[in-house]
């Protein structure tokens, strides 16, 4: 093992999740392969039904009932997550390795006290006592900006706005000092101003804490602002993974290239100018997926994108899953309108 | 409903179309007139239940063939706004003008054909169990306009103009893709022929690979049908990229409107300059920037005295927590802006 991959705190290797529908097998995330470092930040981004969220329900032991996950290596610090009894499991979840849910009302249980609800985890891992657990719970809440923390243990999470709640939710996340939090959508739901008060936050946090984080978003404003290392999603798979800069100064996937055309640029696109726009839709991933996924979107497909593309090196940390991601970009082709 | 213009409606006061030389040119094809709607809250049979004002004196013009741009915070008034002009609340006070004549909220009809809207979410503004072609036919029907088959042309003929295949007339709202679906209900808007177009979040619950298919189709349908649009979003990227003019509403009331250039490029309000710094853009290495907004976000039953933003705003003054400031054209440029100290 080389000395990087000792500090990878989480490796995924050959990842799948099927999940059986009443039309055959969904093929929700097909074979990805990623880590995670300690300490770091990584942005899982891609659009709806790419396999983001079933990526990280995977990783908590989320996944529903019916769910196949198979993978040739999921390791969390050393510990094989696939054979993990799922009593081993629970120990782990919401002590080492936490969640942030993109609504947090829903993930709130709104019968019990915050104050109930941001102490059960450590004194369920840790054997803390309770008054041990309050103090840490006002700390934390002192923490994420919330005032009179003391106050807010006894009250209800509808007593709170959805950014206050949010930074309930990232409090409760840290109780008991997680290596990863893997963090699904936490800003979709909320306002823009609130949006940037709670990334800023989370940001600060862990790396004062020195947290690893899983962010999933759609959203490549907010992947630039705070990832460390960016991987994108398409229909199940990871298509193209590089460290932040690099992702957006040489996007090597038609993908990739295409989602950053697609918004418009303050200052570069002209105002009421046509958008580059991918045209098609997302392709069914029930059933069996021969070749590269997007090539039927793809401004650039040959007949060689009919087989499965390779992850092609790039330099330095930078892969991308295409046939042609070493060759230079070709011209833009006129804007599409016709979906 | 009270046609009366209460005092405060001289604050959008004096715009030039509203010099004696009124051309028609300049009549505008929206009008607001101090628009406000207030809900009544709690209450019962004999106890009087809490006032909120969920539009408080809006009063906004857009010019026939451009777009306002209409952003704000969840919960600043935005959507019963689109409400009131789309005759599905009847506003507590204020004119709604189309064309410079008063339209009435009992004249839903009239309203809707002038009016149309596209909603937010395609997967719920559509009923699943309707056909397509029927979905899209139904304001020809509830008006009476033209025989069946007058009506199923001319829905093929505005199906083509959306870019959708003519197959799919007789396919179920649950057979399209989101983009698809977004697309039938602008069809839905504009088979009516209707000069204005108020879009309410259209894009927001689109992946971004289709929004970008969507707004270019707006973008085209406004050039071919000279349609006038109020484009209700926050994504403000997508805001600067549509609009001509832009209103910044925060907590019931336009806190500042002006042209695109004037709000993005030289933000006078404190609550715009916030917004448009907390919009991230995708540029790596710059973080998230401070907006320096505190955490009192207000109840709007109860609004704070004066400027309702001086809870949060970093340079808030004695004044401004006594005394509601003016939406008014200081510099005298045609853009407006309510704060003591633009």
């Amino acid at each position: 093992m080389s000395r990087l991959e000792v500090n990878n705190l989480l490796e995924v290797n050959n990842l799948r999740v099927d999940l059986p529908v009443e039309a055959g097998t969904l093929h929700a995330v097909r074979g990805i392969d990623f880590h995670v470092e300690r300490g770091e930040m990584l942005c899982l981004v891609g659009e709806s039904g790419c396999g983001k969220s079933m990526t990280s329900l995977a990783l908590m032991g989320l996944l529903p009932r019916k769910a196949r996950l198979t993978a040739d290596r999921l390791r969390f610090d050393g510990i094989d997550l696939t054979t993990l009894p799922e009593r081993r499991r629970s120990d782990l979840r919401g002590a080492r390795m936490s969640m942030i849910f993109q609504e947090p009302m829903t993930a709130l249980n709104p019968a019990y006290t915050l104050g109930n609800q941001l102490c059960e985890g450590l004194i369920r891992h840790r054997g803390v006592s309770r008054q041990e657990a309050r103090e840490r719970a006002i700390y934390l809440l002192e923490r994420v900006g919330i005032s009179a923390a003391k106050d807010r243990l006894n009250q209800y999470p509808h007593q709170l706005s959805g950014g206050l709640r949010q930074r309930v939710m990232i409090a409760m996340a840290l109780m008991c000092e997680p290596d990863l939090i893997i963090a699904d959508e936490p800003t979709t739901a909320l306002d823009v101003t609130i949006q940037a008060q709670i990334l800023r936050l989370l940001r600060e946090l862990q790396q004062e804490f020195g947290t690893a984080v899983i962010f999933i978003t759609h959203d490549l404003g907010v992947v630039a602002r705070i990832a460390d290392r960016v991987a994108v999603m398409y229909a199940g798979e990871v298509i193209e993974s590089a460290p932040t800069p690099a992702l957006y100064a040489n996007p090597a996937h038609p993908y990739t290239r295409g989602l950053l055309s697609c918004i418009p640029a303050p200052g570069k696109t002209p105002p009421g100018s046509r958008l580059q726009a991918i045209p098609g839709v997302v392709p069914s991933l029930v059933g069996h997926v021969e070749g590269c996924a997007f090539r039927n979107r793809c401004p650039q497909a040959q007949p060689t994108c009919e087989r499965t593309p390779p992850l092609m090196s790039l330099s330095g940390d930078h892969r991308a899953r295409c046939h042609y991601a070493d060759r230079p970009v070709p011209a833009p082709r006129p804007p599409e309108t016709i979906s | 409903m009270n046609a009366q213009p209460i005092t405060e409606v001289a604050e959008s006061r004096p715009l030039p179309s509203d010099s004696a030389s009124v051309s028609r040119a300049v009549t505008p094809a929206l009008e607001l007139c101090g628009l406000s709607k207030t809900f009544t809250l709690g209450g019962g049979l004999f106890k009087r239940g809490r006032t909120l004002g969920a539009v408080s004196n809006v009063s906004l013009r857009i010019p026939r063939g451009q777009v306002m741009g209409l952003v704000g915070e969840s919960g600043c008034g935005k959507s019963t706004l689109a409400k009131m002009l789309l005759g599905l609340t009847t506003p507590s006070d204020g004119d709604v003008l189309v064309d410079g004549r008063p339209v009435r909220g009992a004249d839903q009809k009239a309203l809707a054909r002038h009016i149309q809207p596209i909603f937010q979410d395609p997967y719920s503004s559509l009923n699943p169990r309707k056909r397509i072609a029927q979905i899209v036919g139904l304001p020809l029907r509830v008006h009476g306009i033209g025989t069946p088959r007058e009506q199923a042309a001319h829905v093929a003929e505005t199906l083509d103009v959306v870019g959708l295949p003519r197959r799919a007339a007789e396919q179920f709202p649950g057979q399209l893709s989101g983009g698809q679906r977004q697309r039938v209900a602008i069809a839905r808007a504009l088979v009516m022929r209707p000069d204005i177009v108020i879009c309410d979040e259209p894009t927001s619950a689109l992946d971004v690979s289709v929004q970008a298919q969507i707004l270019n189709l707006l973008l085209d349908l406004k050039a071919e049908f000279g349609l006038t649009y109020l484009f209700i979003s926050h994504d403000l990227a997508v805001v600067e990229h549509l609009v001509d003019r832009v209103a910044v509403m925060y907590l019931g009331r336009i806190v500042e409107e002006g042209t695109r250039e004037q709000i993005f490029g030289s933000p006078r309000h404190p609550y715009t300059r916030a917004l448009l710094d907390s919009a991230l853009t995708p540029e790596p290495g710059l973080g998230v920037p401070d907006i320096g907004l505190g955490d009192a976000t207000p109840d709007p039953s109860d609004p704070p005295a004066g400027c309702a933003f001086h809870p949060r705003c970093p340079k808030a003054q004695a004044t401004c927590r006594q005394q509601r400031p003016r939406l008014e054209d200081i510099r005298g440029d045609n853009a407006r802006v309510a704060c003591h100290l633009a």
